[in-house]
């Protein structure tokens, strides 16, 4: 059953992909929305209102949710 | 978290084939054919909403009508393309959501408009948009099809359904990872969008239908007013809140009605919030602003799932959310253009998405509902204790015993029927460590829950060499089964509760390390013994 065993290699893949996401932040686009701390449930995000910017200040907190990439109005931000 | 899981429960096309004629046991191409053969004529202007993989398609371009196809699945609408240029005919592919129909193409532009096996697919309110906006769409004499699974009337027959039904409704999954969901009542949908309907033919024991409808002049049937929700405990609630304490990852899920609903006595200024329809998520949050807010309840069909899960699979929308807003004719209800979302959504809900679709406002609320009344009270401002997830004492001892009611159930299951002198010990050892875990779980170093699985699994150890030094001495190899038992059952607790809260990655990023870890326990517990000579 091919079907069978292609599902395990791409649950495989899928355990280890989520594992390994991270953020990967682009501040040149961001326009300071801060949609991204708004959402975020575990603090990764923190406004700069100085620069108007979102500052990724607490990165390594990320549960790769999802939420700030779907979110973003400017694609500034990606999980990968 | 759970998106990128879903992906993998995603209908490849050619498997989405498959499993429709599996599942309708190969009756669906001839209800196809006969409505091309008999419904079709040249020149007609055919809107086919759901498309699919396009075998209707091909068949009523075929026949010469001019069909505008419409599905929400690229894959899906690039397989119709592929099955359509075979043949020739020209054909209009769209890809949108069948919710925004209305919107998307000009009054009394079709003389047929037709649906195989679609709206099932949709949530109770998104069918009735669908339906609400085909009426309009049709010319003078036009009429609707829709051949759709349905739950067949009679006893006997559900009876029958019922039993055939889901052994292959299992095994289609299996295969091909597509279901469908059988429709209830549809000519009461069918009237309350202004079509008079009747039955064409039936299939399958009258588990498979073709229904023909034309607008009527009637006025639609006018729909009830928005039900006042109150905290309240009835033996109901007690026996789904007992269920819940042990079994709620385990479908069916108690669900609410989606629909519009007030709390307190709100106005047309009083805020919208939004929620799924998980009868606990809704009766929480009744719980926590009754008495304090007034304000209306929009509960969006999820699927029976609470909001984080049910936005992260794929099953709480944008769309569902339109769907829920265009039914409850939100526009006329209040004056202001304010949705509230729960913030632990956004991780599916499409927010901007939502804003184009409705032209509201769209505002992520506090993560816990108790936040909610200091929330609007501070005109729809956050703090960041309201923004952040906690995972305190109280609700990890919640999640624990959730986590107990069912893995428990699939350990020790097992346990009882082919060891069941080691049920017992099994039983006390899983649930003292499930809740010692709970306790301590703050303090434990690691920021995962198989990082924290190696002290959990020291202590563990320490717990046991301790009970068989004072309590309950025995040789080595017993000592040595214990040992691995204990490993195996902390090591699974810990990897596990990780997924019962946002604040760490989904329990599914350790699948493929509880596989690892389990296989060489495995091992060791097999190779070690014959390495030692005990057996």
């Amino acid at each position: 059953m091919p079907t069978f065993w292609s599902s395990i290699a791409e649950h495989w893949h899928i355990a280890r992909t989520l594992r390994h996401l991270a953020i990967r932040f682009r501040p040149e686009l961001c326009a300071g929305d801060h949609f991204c701390y708004e959402v975020c449930p575990v603090g990764c995000w923190m406004p700069d209102e100085a620069k108007n910017k979102a500052v990724l200040s607490h990165a390594e907190r990320c549960i790769a949710c999802g939420a700030c990439v779907l979110q973003c109005p400017h694609n500034a931000i990606e999980l990968e | 978290m759970a998106t990128v899981f879903m992906r993998w429960l995603e209908t490849r096309p050619g498997d989405y084939d498959r499993g429709i004629r599996l599942l309708t046991l190969g009756r669906l191409r001839p209800l196809k054919e006969r409505i091309a053969q008999q419904h079709i004529r040249e020149g007609m202007r055919v809107l086919e909403i759901g498309c699919g993989t396009g075998a209707l398609t091909a068949l009523m371009a075929a026949r010469g009508a001019a069909v505008t196809a419409i599905d929400a699945s690229p894959a899906m609408l690039a397989k119709a393309r592929q099955k359509v240029a075979a043949s020739g005919s020209p054909v209009t592919f769209v890809q949108m959501d069948a919710t925004s129909v209305g919107d998307r193409f000009p009054a009394g532009s079709f003389d047929l408009i037709v649906a195989t096996l679609f709206l099932g697919e949709l949530g109770l309110e998104a069918q009735q948009v669908v339906l609400d906006a085909c009426a309009p769409l049709l010319a003078p004499g036009g009429r609707l099809l829709i051949a759709d699974e349905v739950v067949p009337s009679g006893t006997a027959a559900r009876l029958l359904y019922t039993l055939v039904r889901w052994p292959l409704v299992l095994l289609t999954w299996l295969l091909t990872r597509t279901t469908s969901a059988p429709l209830r009542d549809l000519e009461g949908l069918l009237s309350r969008a202004g079509f008079k309907a009747s039955q064409v033919c039936a299939a399958l024991g009258g588990s498979l239908v073709l229904y023909q409808a034309s607008p009527t002049d009637e006025a639609t049937v006018a729909r009830p007013r928005a039900v006042r929700l109150r905290h309240q405990v009835t033996l109901r609630t007690l026996l789904i809140d007992l269920w819940a304490a042990f079994f709620r990852i385990l479908p069916p899920y108690p669900k609410v009605k989606p629909g519009l609903y007030a709390v307190g006595r709100p106005g047309p200024d009083s805020p919208v919030l939004v929620t799924g329809n998980f009868d606990l998520t809704v009766r929480r949050l009744v719980r926590a602003i009754d008495g304090q807010v007034d304000a209306w309840l929009l509960v969006a069909d999820s699927a029976g799932i609470n909001v984080w899960c049910a936005a992260g699979g794929g099953y709480l929308t944008a769309e569902r959310i339109v769907a829920a807003a265009k039914a409850a004719g939100l526009d006329g209800l209040v004056s202001h253009r304010a949705l509230v979302l729960p913030q632990l959504c956004a991780n599916g809900v499409d927010g901007r998405r939502l804003r184009e679709a409705t032209g509201w406002q769209v505002h992520w609320g506090p993560v816990r509902a108790s936040d909610i009344p200091a929330y609007l009270a501070a005109g729809r401002r956050k703090t960041d204790a309201m923004r952040w997830v906690r995972f305190p004492l109280r609700d990890r001892l919640e999640m624990v015993t959730v986590t107990l009611g069912f893995y428990g159930l699939l350990i020790l299951l097992p346990i009882l029927v082919f060891w069941r002198h080691l049920f017992w010990p099994a039983t006390i050892s899983l649930v003292s460590l499930s809740y010692s875990y709970a306790v301590v779980e703050p303090w434990l170093p690691g920021r995962d829950g198989l990082a924290k699985s190696v002290p959990m699994t020291l202590i563990a150890l320490t717990g046991l060499l301790v009970y068989t030094a004072v309590w309950d001495p025995a040789p080595v190899p017993q000592l040595f089964g214990r040992a691995m038992g204990i490993t195996a059952l902390s090591f699974f607790c810990t990897a596990e509760m990780q997924g019962m809260s946002p604040l760490m990655r989904g329990e599914q990023a350790n699948w493929g390390w509880e596989a690892v870890v389990g296989a060489a326990m495995a091992l060791t517990y097999w190779l070690v013994p014959l390495a030692l000579g005990w057996r």
